[in-house]
């Protein structure tokens, strides 16, 4: 057949159909289940990774004095504020009397009376004494019957016991007497150490109970934080560990620390271990108790060893491994792996040399029949 | 023998190209409609496959934890992993809501995952496309790329801030929100607490009844407090089984012995499929039967109109002797053209529009090969009436009289 | 092949039946001898075009013989069974207006017939060209028909109608939209294509420049033709 007589308009058909036919070909191959898959790229490098730990908690003390009265009662002054600054046997405040005193007043006098009869009763005692010596005497002289020594001997003894009587019932009025002026004392309330004021549940006039608290005083030296870390990935955890601490309030801004101890008890419902870290020098201002804090634990680094993202690590059935690139295909390979940092890093145990090449992100899930194109990133990634 | 439709094609090409590309943004639409139903079963599909999971052991008689609420004990996974076949089993929370992000809040499904050393419990997203997965326990975000966060964010969901450290794709819940994972215990106590002003008033409401506020039980209001403003629930618990063991046995012996509802991966297939996308599909499947129908009433017109156009060349055609079956064939072969342009220019479009939709359109190759063979046949079929009307042109119309 | 040319003896033509029955032709009688050029005349409603549509074998005619070179097409309610090849090989068509196929070049619109029965296409469009060059249009062989002016355009129609080398052409009004320089011109083609090519032709025409030139004249009225001689005068 000839050419056809209509080059130009052919010319323009093709113009328009060819681009659409390639056009159609690329959509068909490039895009949707059949295209390949864009990946980014990483070669296994080895390097020491610094394992640390993550976790939270709140800032509380070591020492919390709960100051209250150990009778009920009610409260007759209190002289200190939150945010006071007490020191050890400062007198805070004080509970109400009611009738203790006039109950001192009394036992004083009882004491005196007591005093008097004690008076009396040496009194008693040394005339009897006398008596019983003369009388003897005389019995020796033969002047007088064995019946009136004897008479003279049994009042001596009774004067003697009505003494010591009188002695003891003197001893239990002077003890009755401090024991009230004890509880007197009692009535105040005393800074037990140097602290500051942080609560004041009550004011003057308040009946307390026993045992209730009036005031609360910290020790704000002994400020620490109680953190918890997930169990499963605390392990390295242990005392004297250093650790950075990042108050809520202050989140740029990275405290130093230490570990003091490990809770022996750990917390069964959330599954946490507790630990305690103070800080390396007290932190001004101070930061409020009940505060939350973050707080990263260094652990010592780790000697080198092949290292991946975390973001490679992918899951094929029932497998954790790793997509190697091998001849430009992807290649599952299962990998064993050993300790991570918290920026991401995992170390390889078994299962990929150095240098070895795999794929980090990708931008669907792979399979081992898929196409892979290499790209710098992923689309849609960049800011 | 030269192709008459050929011929007739070259000659007004413009017409056919442009008739074709008005033809192709119909089939355009009709593919990216199709592509809507896949990407909704893929949705559904994708949440699935994400959270790695054999079974899920859900609150007794839900349909949890994806089309219904379910909520259970977060200390329950240990009664499961202890059973036989069992190899992991993780707890997991889902929760849609607003995430803030400076002035801007995006709807998202908050998954809690359980955080670990390394990858490995279920739920986590099984890859990234930037970023790292979540190490700290506390406070780190993965996102979805749909959601806009990038690397380094903050973004604020309920009372705290999460950094964004990682980005994922297609991680989305069956409605087509975009996920952020968290770690577990925050997004416990997401679900729980509110934001400052609500834990505020409960406090206030607690602290007012009398019950809690005794006098002689110093410390009753602060435990009651405590425990109301702690969760241990979660959602669901996502199990994955050792090789080789039988998915609907230990499913039935913890639904016996848990007293809990447990789904294999083909029951919860066919509660979001089933259930959740049921009505959506069939309003698309009415769309795409009327998409159809449209198409081919547009395709049966313009086949029409161009054979009334040269109704005259056909009288002539017959009456210098054509055969019947050449100009039947003409007409056929030039509605297939068509066909075939606005097939070209449909899954062009359709590819290069899907993007660009809020939701996810997935298309899909045995789709697109049903389309072809589908515009095929529904332009055969429209070009019946034109031949139909061609044959009955009387060649003697051409004489003049 | 040509051998009697074209005749035609008795025919008649009935439209519908019963009491609408209209009897468009009652017995026409008819000859044209190879290498002839006839006209036939006749005013509206004559039956002029019913004639032609039987003679172009478009419409079966009710009774009568009609015999195309020595082939009889129709016998008494008897026709050949394909009349769409017969048209196709055996009669040619040149009508008022060309109507060529406005998707074909000039030397397709001519080859069509042959290609159409089944001449290859090398050999179809060595004819139409042999023809168009018979016919003077051999420059414009690969324009398109809308290109063309109306005398170049029916001169192509001529040659389509030729190219067959059927024994009959049947040319209804040719020089209608012409004026009358380019209408002589035409007529002057037919009267040497029927001479070269030896091909009865039978133009229908009212046209008062061309009717002079006929030799021969059928009149057509109510249905019977009367055949008269023309001026025939020829074309100088």
């Amino acid at each position: 057949m000839k050419r056809p007589p209509l080059q130009r308009r052919t010319l323009a058909l093709i113009a328009v159909l060819v681009p659409l036919l390639v056009l159609l070909a690329y959509v068909a191959l490039r895009s949707g289940p059949l295209a390949p898959v864009a990946v980014t790229e990483t070669r296994v490098e080895s390097r020491a990774i610094r394992p640390a730990l993550f976790g939270i908690g709140t800032v509380e003390t070591r020492y919390t004095y709960r100051i209250g009265p150990t009778f009920p009662g009610r409260l007759a002054r209190l002289d200190v504020h939150v945010g006071d600054h007490v020191v050890a046997g400062q007198v805070l405040g004080e509970m109400d009397p009611v009738d203790l005193d006039d109950r001192i007043r009394a036992q004083e006098a009882a004491l005196r009376r007591a005093d008097a009869a004690l008076l009396e009763a040496q009194a008693r005692q040394s005339y009897a004494a006398a008596q019983e010596a003369r009388y003897a005497q005389l019995f020796a002289a033969r002047s007088t019957s064995e019946e009136i020594l004897a008479t003279k001997r049994q009042e001596l003894r009774i004067a003697d016991a009505a003494l010591a009587a009188a002695r003891e019932e003197r001893t239990r009025v002077g003890a009755d007497r401090d024991a009230l002026v004890s509880q007197r004392a009692n009535l105040k309330l005393v800074a037990p150490g140097d602290g500051l004021v942080t609560l004041r549940e009550a004011d003057p006039g308040t009946t307390i109970v026993a045992g209730e608290a009036v005031v609360e005083v910290i020790d704000p030296a002994s400020l620490w934080i109680n953190v918890r870390f997930d169990q499963v990935s605390a392990s390295g955890l242990a005392a004297g560990l250093p650790a950075r601490i990042v108050l809520r309030s202050r989140s740029n801004e990275s405290l130093e620390g230490r570990v003091l101890r490990i809770e022996p008890t750990a917390d069964a419902v959330t599954e946490e271990m507790l630990a305690k870290v103070v800080f390396a020098g007290v932190p001004a201002p101070l930061p409020p108790l009940g505060e939350l804090a973050e707080v990263t634990i260094d652990l010592s680094a780790l000697p080198a060893a092949p290292v991946i993202p975390n973001a490679a690590v992918q899951r094929q059935g029932k497998q954790v491994g790793v997509w190697q690139i091998r001849n430009g295909r992807p290649e599952f390979v299962p990998v064993k792996l050993g300790r991570s940092g918290l920026d991401g890093d995992v170390q390889v145990i078994d299962g990929l040399v150095e240098g070895a090449r795999i794929i980090v992100y990708s931008e669907k899930a792979l399979g081992p029949r898929s196409r892979i194109r290499i790209v710098e990133r992923i689309a849609g990634t960049s800011r | 023998m030269i192709s008459l439709a050929g011929r007739d094609i070259l000659h007004s090409w413009g017409k056919f190209v442009f008739t074709g590309f008005g033809l192709g943004l119909l089939i355009g639409v009709t593919l990216v409609m199709a592509g809507v139903y896949r990407g909704m079963v893929d949705d559904a599909k994708a949440l699935l496959d994400n959270s790695g999971a054999d079974l899920w052991v859900v609150q007794q008689d839900t349909l949890g934890p994806y089309a219904e609420p379910s909520s259970l004990n977060d200390d329950l996974y240990r009664t499961i992993l202890a059973l036989p076949g069992v190899a992991e089993a993780a707890n997991v929370t889902y929760l849609t809501m607003q995430v803030r992000l400076d002035e801007r809040d995006v709807r998202s499904m908050i998954v809690g995952i359980v955080p670990g050393p390394t990858r490995g419990a279920p739920g986590w997203p099984p890859y990234l496309v930037a970023g790292r997965q979540i190490t700290r326990g506390h406070y780190e975000a993965v996102a979805d790329v749909a959601t806009g966060f990038q690397l380094g964010d903050r973004i604020g969901i309920r009372r705290n801030q999460y950094t964004v450290v990682g980005l994922t794709r297609r991680m989305v819940s069956s409605g087509g929100d975009p996920m952020v994972f968290i770690p577990l215990k925050d997004a416990q106590e997401a679900q729980f607490l509110k934001d400052n002003d609500a834990i505020w008033q409960s406090r206030r409401r607690t602290a007012t009844n009398p019950a809690f506020d005794r006098a002689g039980v110093p410390g009753l209001l602060d435990a009651v407090l405590d425990s109301q403003s702690s969760n241990n629930f979660v959602n669901a618990v996502l199990v994955r089984l050792d090789a080789g063991a039988e998915p609907d046995a230990i499913g039935a012996a913890i639904r016996r012995w848990q007293r809990l509802t447990v789904y294999t991966r083909p029951q919860m297939e066919q509660i979001l499929v089933g259930k959740l996308i049921a009505t959506s599909a069939k309003q698309i499947g009415m769309f795409l039967v009327i998409l159809a129908v449209v198409s081919a009433a547009i395709v049966a017109f313009i086949i029409y109109t161009l054979t009334m156009d040269k109704i005259r060349e056909i009288a002539v055609l017959k009456l210098i002797g054509t055969r019947n079956r050449t100009i039947a064939a003409m007409i056929l072969q030039q509605a297939i053209a068509l066909g075939v342009i606005g097939f070209a220019v449909g899954k062009i479009t359709a590819t290069y529009a899907a993007p660009l939709f809020p939701k996810y359109v997935l298309l899909m190759p045995q789709d697109s090969v049903a389309g072809f063979l589908a515009v095929l046949a529904i332009c055969a079929l429209a070009s019946l009436i034109a031949i139909r009307m061609a044959l009955r042109v009387d060649p003697a119309a051409a004489i003049g009289g | 092949m040509s051998g009697n040319g074209i005749r035609i003896e008795g025919l008649r033509k009935r439209y519908g039946s019963g009491d609408t029955a209209v009897d468009a032709l009652k017995g026409v009688d008819m000859q044209v001898a190879p290498g002839e050029v006839v006209g036939l005349i006749g005013p509206s409603g004559s039956g002029k075009s019913t004639l032609l549509k039987c003679l172009g074998a478009v419409i079966d005619p009710s009774a009568g013989r009609m015999t195309l070179g020595d082939e009889l097409i129709y016998d008494e309610g008897w026709r050949v069974r394909d009349l769409r090849a017969l048209r196709r090989d055996r009669i040619g068509f040149v009508f008022q207006a060309p109507y060529l196929i406005p998707f074909l070049d000039v030397t397709d619109n001519v080859a069509l017939l042959p290609m159409l029965a089944g001449v290859p296409n090398e050999e179809a469009r060595s004819r139409a060209l042999e023809l168009l060059s018979a016919l003077d249009v051999q420059h414009r062989a690969r324009a398109m028909p809308t290109e063309l002016s109306g005398g170049e355009q029916q001169r192509v129609a001529i040659a389509r109608g030729l190219v067959n080398r059927p024994p009959v052409i049947l040319a209804d009004e040719p020089t209608a939209p012409l004026d009358s320089e380019r209408a002589m011109a035409v007529i002057r083609i037919l009267n040497e294509m029927a001479q070269r090519y030896d091909t009865a032709i039978i133009v229908v025409t009212h046209d008062e420049k061309i009717i002079p030139t006929f030799k021969r004249i059928y009149h057509i009225r109510d249905g019977v033709t009367h055949e008269e001689a023309g001026a025939g005068r020829g074309v100088e």
